[in-house]
């Protein structure tokens, strides 16, 4: 190397280097930026969105937020509540047992790997995308009308419900296991289904018990509201209240629900992490 | 017995991996199939368990006529067939008696392995199996926590547990390091003479072939061009089969002193 070269080798390490010129941003962002500005701005004058309405409607005097401030204590451990509450619990793991149950056939089914067959599969796969489009609530307004106000129509509710999320997320897991052991299994001479359970369930099973868990968490949620439809739970109780406009027992309830909830969560999320 | 006649597999797509292969190889051979990547070994280690079809010609193994073979036909043969592979292909998340118990399927009744209640008699075969590789020890240890070698003894053992007629090996030891592919490759050596278990065995280092044939049989471009027994090939042989000159990368010692 030239003295002269390695002077400028010197120099060039101090010189602010110059960039390549820096890419526009896509024509494509800039649309869809400008859509989504202009929907939000539409969608606010529509629904005639406006911060001091909402200010002064909830600062002045109204009877819910009273209840709010003056919860009632006696309602949350009151026999018809804990009966309420027990039904919750019991609604949520029924109609996830169930749901989880049936759902590890219906997604080894919806994918190539545990059915060959490519008709029955893709039927298999729409009828779970039309369950899985029809939300919880509409669920337990259907089962209401379908078989009576009850407990029966949110323990439906909770296992289609629950059936839908599994089987999506099942099916999805099942699509990135490992191939080998599954080709392992067909050489030793297994049946198709000796094949599912010894190769490809003991792949995916802390995966699926994971989400079962996160099901489960899932549906107590959901069990609180399937009651303002008539499906049974806690749901009944709050709406009773809501119908009679006793707000402070309501705020009982919801602060008790609220923290059996989070207590539930709380151990979910902990065995889930293990699980993993 | 196993006896290729007139043998070709062509895949979707139009690669000829076998082409018009005739080859018979007799009960209790140890044979090493040579060949470059693509010169169609794994296909004719596959086709022998059926795991690949023949697109033509006539295939016997022991009593079985592979290419006209139905589904429960396929498994009796697979039945006597054990096989294993370069990855390991176990199950890692679970135990290392649960893998070798993959061996015992197609003597357990279905209802048993849904609930996992395998026969004392099967569970005793394993644990043989597993004495055998000398890893019984392990037995209750999840495949993850093994090394290489260990998994691959876990795989012999799996296809002990058949108590098969034939073992398949494809490519066993490219996945492990030198003195390693050595304990593997002698207990397949030691376990086909003393069990009598007709043996074969896909390789690409060509010292480990000649070692540990006792007929090596050469690959190229789904042809067979060579099959002798082992002592029988030379560097000139070898050649032929690779259709090059040969390198450091096609000898273990020597790519291991690299």
């Amino acid at each position: 190397m030239s003295l002269d070269t390695a002077a400028k080798l010197e120099a060039g390490a101090e010189e602010a280097l110059e960039l390549p010129p820096r890419p526009r941003p896509s024509m494509l962002m800039i649309v869809i930026g400008l859509g989504a500005l202009f929907f939000t701005v539409l969608s606010a004058r529509r629904v005639e969105f406006s911060p001091g309405d909402l200010i002064s409607n909830l600062t002045r005097s109204n009877p819910v937020f009273d209840g709010l401030l003056n919860m009632s204590w006696d309602e949350m451990f009151s026999s018809r509540s804990r009966k309420a509450f027990v039904e919750t619990l019991q609604l949520a793991v029924l109609g996830t047992t169930a749901g989880v149950i049936v759902s590890l056939p219906l997604a080894l089914w919806a994918t190539e790997i545990g059915n060959p067959y490519v008709v029955p599969r893709l039927i298999l796969r729409s009828i779970n995308n039309v369950i899985r489009a029809i939300p919880d609530l509409l669920w337990a307004g259907l089962f209401v009308l379908g078989v009576g106000i009850g407990a029966l129509s949110g323990l439906l509710a909770l296992f289609f419900f629950s059936l839908a999320v599994m089987v999506k997320l099942t099916a999805d897991t099942l699509d990135g296991i490992d191939m080998g052991p599954i080709e392992a299994a067909n050489a030793a001479g297994a049946t198709h289904t000796q094949m599912l359970r010894t190769a490809v369930v003991p792949q995916i099973l802390s995966a699926f018990s994971s989400y079962a868990l996160y099901d489960f968490e899932l549906n107590l949620r959901a069990s609180a509201v399937l009651g303002l439809v008539g499906a049974g739970g806690i749901g009944q109780r709050l709406d009773f209240f809501r119908n009679r406009g006793q707000w402070d027992k309501l705020w009982g309830l919801v602060l008790m629900f609220f923290l059996v909830v989070f207590v539930v969560e709380r151990i979910s999320v902990s065995i889930r992490r293990r699980l993993v | 017995m196993i006896r290729f006649d007139k043998a070709s597999v062509t895949y979707p797509g139009g690669v000829s991996a076998m082409r018009n292969l005739d080859l018979e190889i007799s009960d209790g051979e140890f044979v090493v199939i040579v060949g470059l990547s693509g010169a169609g070994k794994s296909t004719l280690v596959r086709a022998i368990n059926g795991l690949v079809p023949l697109t033509d010609g006539g295939l016997q193994v022991n009593d079985h006529d592979v290419p006209n073979l139905d589904r429960k036909g396929l498994r009796a043969l697979r039945s006597e067939v054990g096989m294993i592979f370069q990855g390991f292909n176990l199950v890692d998340r679970t135990t290392v008696l649960n893998n070798v118990l993959m061996g015992r399927l197609h003597q357990v009744p279905t209802w048993r392995t849904l609930v996992a209640r395998y026969p004392q008699a099967d569970i005793d075969i394993a644990a043989r199996a597993l004495e055998r590789v000398e890893i019984l020890d392990r037995a209750y240890t999840r495949a993850t926590n093994l090394s290489g070698g260990q998994r691959q003894r876990v795989g012999i053992a799996r296809a002990l547990a058949q108590e098969p007629k034939i073992i398949l090996a494809d490519e066993p030891v490219a996945s492990l390091d030198p003195p390693t592919s050595h304990v593997v490759m002698k207990y397949l050596q030691q376990i086909s003479r003393e069990l009598g278990i007709t043996t074969i065995v896909n390789l690409h280092f060509l010292d480990l072939a000649t070692a540990y044939a006792d007929r090596i049989i050469g690959l190229r471009d789904g042809e067979l061009v060579f099959d002798g027994p082992g002592s029988a090939a030379d560097e000139t042989t070898f050649r032929d089969i690779y259709g090059r000159s040969l390198t450091a990368d096609d000898t273990m010692a020597k790519q291991a002193a690299l």
